[in-house]
């Protein structure tokens, strides 16, 4: 799915919630999003954080399966930052 | 009875026939399983063959397949995210395995079960 925010956008949201999964395994950052996205309202955005380099694509199939935006990513110090927005 | 699929939701049945021999193998299906019910699909692990020792209370503790979580976590995972354990009574029956030395929530099942699920599942896969 691709990104529908450029970076400069991402660079100023500020996410309502991170959730730190580097140096999880998969499928382990999804099942972090997946809980992330249950703690925030619906139009908030979370940022999975994860060192796995596959995570950005996995998050963004994700995204279009269920129904949330898949709002892009930005490259870290050793990891990336994945920006999601609950929609349902 | 089996579950019947639900009319708007889909359902993955991933067939587990290996067990702590192949830790890849064996691992697999529960990073699958978790994707999906992580997804909003319905799913369901059948344990057959020597797959069955996989939910054999225990013996998931002991397997780690490199590059993958450990076994023990993917399962608590996918049981925290709603998904099925079918075992194969036969297959339970012939290493010496009863209902009672199972884990908490897996169902022996026999081939009736497997196939009422795979024929009402969006997809079935064979691991």
């Amino acid at each position: 799915m691709p990104a529908i925010a450029t970076e400069t956008e991402l660079e100023a949201i500020t996410a309502d919630k991170i959730v730190d999964a580097r140096g999880a395994a998969c499928p382990g950052p999804l099942l972090e999003a997946k809980k992330g996205i249950g703690t925030v309202p619906v139009g908030a955005v979370i940022e999975i954080w994860s060192s796995d380099p596959v995570t950005k694509s996995d998050i963004g199939a994700w995204s279009g399966k269920v129904g949330h935006g898949f709002l892009g990513v930005l490259v870290a110090d050793g990891y990336e930052r994945v920006f999601v927005r609950r929609q349902k | 009875m089996a579950d019947t699929q639900k009319a708007d939701t889909q359902k993955l049945v991933f067939m587990v026939l290996h067990g702590p021999d192949h830790p890849e193998h064996a691992t697999i299906p529960f990073v699958m399983g978790c994707a999906a019910l992580a997804s909003d699909v319905e799913v369901v692990l059948g344990f057959q063959a020597e797959g069955v020792e996989l939910v054999h209370a225990g013996v998931a503790d002991g397997i780690h397949a490199p590059g993958f979580p450990p076994l023990a976590k993917l399962l608590q995972d996918y049981r925290e995210l709603g998904g099925s354990l079918l075992v194969c009574g036969p297959c339970i029956n012939s290493r010496g395995i009863t209902a009672a030395d199972l884990i908490e929530g897996a169902e022996v099942v026999a081939a009736g079960r497997f196939v009422a699920e795979i024929t009402s599942a969006t997809n079935s896969l064979v691991y």
